[in-house]
């Protein structure tokens, strides 16, 4: 036992002895403890430094709302959490922390130099002082302030842990498992109704925690709270969660829920994740947020030893600790009096009550008296004493006129404050529920709300252990419709909970002076705010972000009331009319983890793989990704460079045989009597005429005339077209279609079903692509005249079913063999195996893309950009004139969609054939032209090309198809290249190859 | 404890038909087809389930899919209607056991244990589009495009794992 341990207080486990390092130094604390109260068992305060005068800083609080303790945990590599509140962090046997801000220790901070200066920067100090000279801020100003600024260190390791999420559904969500929460949740779950009660606490109670000695139903507090945990577990209807925050309060009863599963573990084996989003939408939502302590704003009060009187119970109470042998008291609340009497009994010397009001309740003083306790009613404090802890007060009485006597110097290792409390109002606050103010409590509580929600106890301004359960109570039973009956309880011993507001305490000092801090965390004073007001900052909005008030990681949880007061003051206007800050997600600082859940790694995103990719795994494919699927690239053979593996690969396609794996093409089926019709609607071409069993190249625009997807389309049969789009278009497509077939079409008999995953395809291309189709199908006559290119036949292929296109994207014989997909791997196998003679060559996207690119046939989103036209891209052929419309025709008949000087696509030959241009590269007329050029195009494609031994490329230009035979330029690092325009067609253009 | 396995191949169609036309498609398929968005029928090894309103997904044995399509095909060619072969476009995955429940609405945003037995929906789990159907307390069916299922499949292990470990 260390010597401010107490013996038999709290809920920590006096045999369970758990070792934990804090600044290198090694410390012993309890089961049970947090690292805030395990400090102060070890008479430690001092943790800190603050955020800009770098000021000595101790645990100023209990709970989440701390400002000051804030510390870095290092679990391990990748497991470093910079800003974690001591206050909440639960110990664990070889936990490692550390304290944050100072150079080159904490104790001697070069950086507290700050603080001597702190006349010198004031608020808005960084926007009035670092304006000029202009070149001076990105190099000098900015990286230093950046340096200096920022609380901890971000890690920079990855996060080696793991998150979970989960989607939750309930009746009743209640947030916050303190008295009213308890009794909202003991009454609404009585019904059956499904109730989740979560609270960020390691275990619920809330303030029955930190107050043993009252009753309620005739027991003592912490055995009712055993029985409520109880019999809330005992019923399968409701979900308890305790350290889980509710971080944010969304649309339509939406919440998140952030749960910490293993931090607390000293070892968490490492496959369990380290905490979870709850994602939960809540029928109806009781909120029983509590209320957090105000600090009193006075000179010195961020002092080390300086905290809430609140929190000095909880430390005792709850954690057996006592904060000093020697304590003082500031108060403007009946409540700081509990904190004073429980300490007194606990031993821990508590020499004076220094309280602003000048008559306070009778029955305190009383038992102050008997408790030796000094009060001074009617005094104030005016400063604070002591290097890195509080060594005396300077305390002086406040006569009847406002008027600041002498001062007294009082000794003390210890200083509770309470400025009375403030709901918390954030969730509701997130909900978009109407604050309301009560001047009676001077604080917001939860006005109209927005949602289905009900709020509770103190965080609805319901104070008081009896008032706080009959409210939460009446929630419960409220959520439960008619049918529930609030419990009632009774409560014994509760005390006085009453008090008065102050701004800043009276003083006979200097006030702009005074370091009386309102914002712990980000060093914000009583005095900043004022001068912001002079300096015409009027709202609370434009006073916090020029102070910086509130700003801080903890949203200014204690700082936000104080901050409003003095400005209101500072105005001269009423506290609501100058408003209160909004309250933002998240409720307390949260991990990135928590947000990204299962999405790293191999669950980052979805990798679709095709039937076929574990062939092309075995024989070596190298894969890229192209839309969420993953596909064969090229299939290098040992030793062979990327270029030379898709020289081969070329070649072996033009000269024999190729085969492709085309299966991550979109497919949809598009059925029903008004086929024909719908196709007429959606695309460009004429569909009406073709003839079942024929294919056509079909080119889909969006309203604005400009190409969308494309693909082949074969018709089937009168009624059913097998339409094909780009890879990545397929859903995009599909949506579409269904869009203007429900709203615009609703009238046509058509219907759409994707089957993008139902076949399997392949691609068979080059001049013996027949031959080795010939022995494995039945029942189609691939002969070239009774299967022409651009034709469909069903029939079966090495025994299964097969839809066998005649197609072609390479300009040799192709056909592409559509198989259902879990026949695909055999038939790619029968296909490689039969086509042995030929020298049957896998060809990857790469060979495909250089092929086609001889061809001159366009890839949609690479020689196009959504700005390009048929017309643009030279397919005017693929529009059907005589359609009285499809989508897009109207666009197209506007005057700037036919300027003649639109960029249109065309084709590039270098003028040495071995420059292989960069896709992307810009293009201008003339080598010599004044800088900036005029840029007239860009090449859209560019390979070298294996079939003509020299490079080709694709470029938009403007006026393009009338400028063939022209030179152009492309800059590019190092050289400026010369072309000329060409045609797109760059192999075979009578297409000769195709018909055979 | 939870229960994950995929499931035998079958033949699956998607059924597009007018609702006042559905009576004679239940009769080609030999199973009157579910009237409420979200019903199953289910009788003789054949299913259908009932997922928008004149949309259909239709389960039978393998051996079974070319007969249904040919007999769609001869005895409803009148009658507007879309039926499509999506057999080979998805994978069955059985998600039984009592953590069943919990493993499912960790990754789907709807109200699953809202759902009855022998009721049915598409919904996405995590941001994987799939058919879900109820077939027991603790027993469940997905049908997942092929190349969704072994990332849906590794995450619903993933959870699994929680759920069994107590968190």
């Amino acid at each position: 036992m260390t010597g401010y341990r107490v013996a038999g207080r709290g809920r920590v486990d006096p045999d369970a002895r758990l070792r934990f390092i804090f600044d290198g130094r090694s410390y012993e604390g309890l089961h049970g403890d947090t690292l805030a109260s395990a400090l102060l068992a070890n008479g430690v305060h001092f943790v800190g430094r603050s955020f800009k005068y770098h000021r000595p800083r101790g645990i100023m609080s209990a709970g989440v709302e701390e400002a000051n303790a804030l510390v870095g945990v290092d679990r391990g590599r990748g497991r470093y959490t910079p800003n974690t509140r001591a206050t909440v962090l639960e110990l664990y046997d070889g936990l490692t922390a550390e304290s944050q801000n100072y150079w080159p220790s904490l104790r001697y901070d070069i950086g507290a130099v700050n603080d001597i200066a702190a006349p010198l920067i004031p608020a808005g100090f960084y926007y009035k002082t670092f304006k000029w000279p202009a070149s001076f801020w990105n190099k000098v100003y900015e990286p230093v302030i950046r340096r200096s600024a920022g609380l901890g260190r971000a890690p920079t390791a990855p996060d080696a842990d793991r998150y979970a999420s989960r989607f939750a559904h309930c009746d009743v969500l209640i947030v916050g498992a303190g008295p009213a929460g308890l009794a909202a949740a003991l009454t609404a779950s009585e019904s059956g109704a499904r109730v989740i009660l979560a609270d960020e606490n390691p275990e619920i109670g809330g303030s029955l925690l930190s107050d043993p000695a009252v009753q309620i139903d005739g027991k003592d507090a912490w055995n009712w709270l055993e029985e409520a945990r109880a019999t809330l577990a005992g019923r399968a209807n409701v979900t308890l969660l305790t350290r889980t925050t509710a971080i944010g309060y969304y649309h339509q009863n939406f919440l998140g829920l952030v749960q910490r599963l293993t931090d607390h573990l000293p070892a968490a084996a490492s496959s369990l994740p380290r905490e979870r989003m709850w994602k939960v939408r809540a029928a109806q939502v009781v909120l029983a947020q509590g209320a957090i302590e105000r600090p009193l704003v006075f000179d010195g009060n961020d002092r080390p030893g300086v905290m809430l009187a609140g929190a000095g119970r909880s430390f005792l109470n709850r954690y057996g600790v006592k904060v000093g042998n020697r304590v003082a008291v500031v108060t403007v609340h009946d409540s700081a009096y509990l904190a004073a009497f429980d300490l007194a009994r606990a031993g821990a010397g508590v020499a004076t009550i220094v309280d602003l009001r000048r008559n306070p309740r009778a029955a305190l003083l009383a038992e102050a008296r008997s408790l030796g306790i000094e009060v001074l009613s009617g005094w104030t404090v005016t400063a604070t004493k002591g290097r890195a802890r509080i060594a005396e007060i300077r305390v002086n009485p406040v006569d009847q006129n406002g008027k600041v006597g002498a001062a007294r110097m009082i000794g003390c290792d210890a200083l509770l404050m309470s400025g009375g409390w403030t709901p918390s109002v954030h969730l509701f606050s997130h909900s978009k529920g109407a604050l309301d103010w009560r001047e009676d409590l001077q604080a917001f509580v939860p006005g109209a709300p927005n949602e289905a929600v009900r709020c509770a106890g103190a965080g609805n301004g319901t104070f008081g252990l009896a008032a706080a359960l009959a409210e939460g109570a009446a929630a419960g039973a409220a959520t439960a419709g008619s049918a529930g009956t609030p419990t009632v309880f009774s409560v014994d011993g509760e005390a006085p909970f009453s008090g008065v507001y102050f701004r800043e305490l009276p003083t006979d000092r200097d006030p702009t002076r005074a370091k009386a801090f309102i914002d712990f965390q980000n060093d914000v004073t009583a005095k900043d705010i004022r001068l912001a007001v002079r300096e015409g900052f009027r709202s609370i909005e434009h006073v916090k972000r020029y102070t910086t008030n509130g700003m801080a990681t903890d949203q200014g949880k204690t700082s936000n009331i104080n901050g409003l007061m003095i400005a209101a003051d500072a105005v001269g206007k009423p506290a609501p009319e100058v408003g209160l800050t909004t309250f933002r997600p998240p409720y307390t600082p949260t991990t990135f983890g928590a947000f990204v859940g299962y999405s790293r790694d191999a669950h980052f995103e979805v990798e679709r793989k095709t039937s076929i990719d574990s062939w092309a795994e075995a024989n070596g494919a190298v894969f890229e990704p192209v839309s969420l699927w993953r596909r064969a690239w090229y299939f290098p053979r040992s030793g062979e460079s990327m270029h030379e593996a898709v020289a081969r690969e070329c070649r072996a396609t033009r000269r024999s045989l190729g085969i492709f794996d085309a299966s991550t093409l979109g497919k949809i089926e598009v059925v029903g009597p008004d086929a024909a019709e719908f196709m007429n609607r959606m695309y460009t071409n004429a569909w009406t005429k073709l003839a079942p069993g024929r294919c056509r190249y079909g080119l889909l625009l969006g309203e604005d005339g400009f190409i969308r997807d494309d693909g082949v389309i074969g018709r089937l049969s009168d009624e059913r077209f097998h339409v094909t789009t780009t890879t990545g278009g397929a859903a995009r497509v599909l949506a579409t279609m269904e869009d203007y077939l429900q709203t615009e079409w609703p009238d046509l008999k058509v219907w759409l079903t994707s089957t993008s995953e139902q076949w399997a395809v392949i691609a068979l291309n080059g001049p013996n692509a027949r031959k080795v189709l010939e022995p494995l199908v039945q029942g189609i006559d691939l002969n070239g005249e009774a299967f022409p290119h651009m034709a469909v036949r069903e029939g079966k292929i090495c025994g299964v079913p097969t839809r066998l296109f005649r197609v072609s994207f390479t300009g040799e014989l192709g056909f592409e063999v559509n198989v259902p997909a879990r026949f695909g791997l055999s038939v790619w196998k029968a296909l490689i195996e039969q086509g042995r003679p030929y020298d049957i060559t896998p060809y990857g996207t790469e060979t495909m893309h250089a092929l086609r690119a001889e061809k001159g046939f366009i890839i949609v989103g690479q020689d196009t950009d959504g700005t390009v036209t048929p017309h643009d891209a030279g397919m005017s052929w693929a529009i059907g004139k005589t359609k009285p419309d499809f989508v897009g025709k109207r666009s197209l008949a506007r005057p700037d969609m036919q300027d003649p000087k639109r960029k249109q696509l065309v084709g590039l030959l270098t003028e040495k054939p071995e420059t292989v241009l960069e896709e992307g590269a810009q293009i201008v007329d003339g080598p010599y032209a004044a800088v900036p050029m005029p840029m007239i195009g860009h090449v859209t494609s560019s390979y070298h090309s294996e079939t003509l031994g020299r490079s080709i490329a694709l470029a938009l230009i403007q006026g393009g198809h009338g400028r063939k035979g022209e030179t152009v330029y492309v800059p590019m690092p190092g050289a400026m290249h010369k072309a000329t325009i060409t045609d797109t067609v760059f192999v075979d253009k009578e297409g000769a190859k195709l018909n055979v | 404890m939870l229960r994950l396995a995929m499931l035998p191949d079958c033949a699956r169609f998607v059924l597009r038909i007018a609702p006042a036309d559905m009576a004679a498609a239940g009769q080609v398929f030999g199973l009157a087809l579910p009237e409420a968005i979200g019903a199953v029928a289910e009788a003789d090894g054949r299913l259908a389930l009932k997922l928008g309103p004149d949309e259909w997904r239709l389960h039978a044995a393998e051996s079974d899919g070319a007969e249904i399509a040919a007999r769609f095909a001869a005895e409803l060619g009148t009658t507007p209607h879309s039926l499509v072969d999506i057999s080979h476009r998805e994978i069955g995955i059985e998600v039984s056991g009592t953590a069943a429940l919990d493993v499912l609405t960790a990754l789907c945003p709807l109200d699953l244990a809202a759902r009855p037995v022998g009721s049915g929906t598409r919904t996405v789990f995590d941001r994987v589009e799939a058919v879900v159907l109820r077939q027991a307390e603790n027993q469940f069916r997905l049908e997942v495009w092929q190349s969704f299922a072994p990332f849906l499949y590794s995450l619903l292990e993933i959870v699994g794992q929680e759920v069994e470990a107590g968190l």
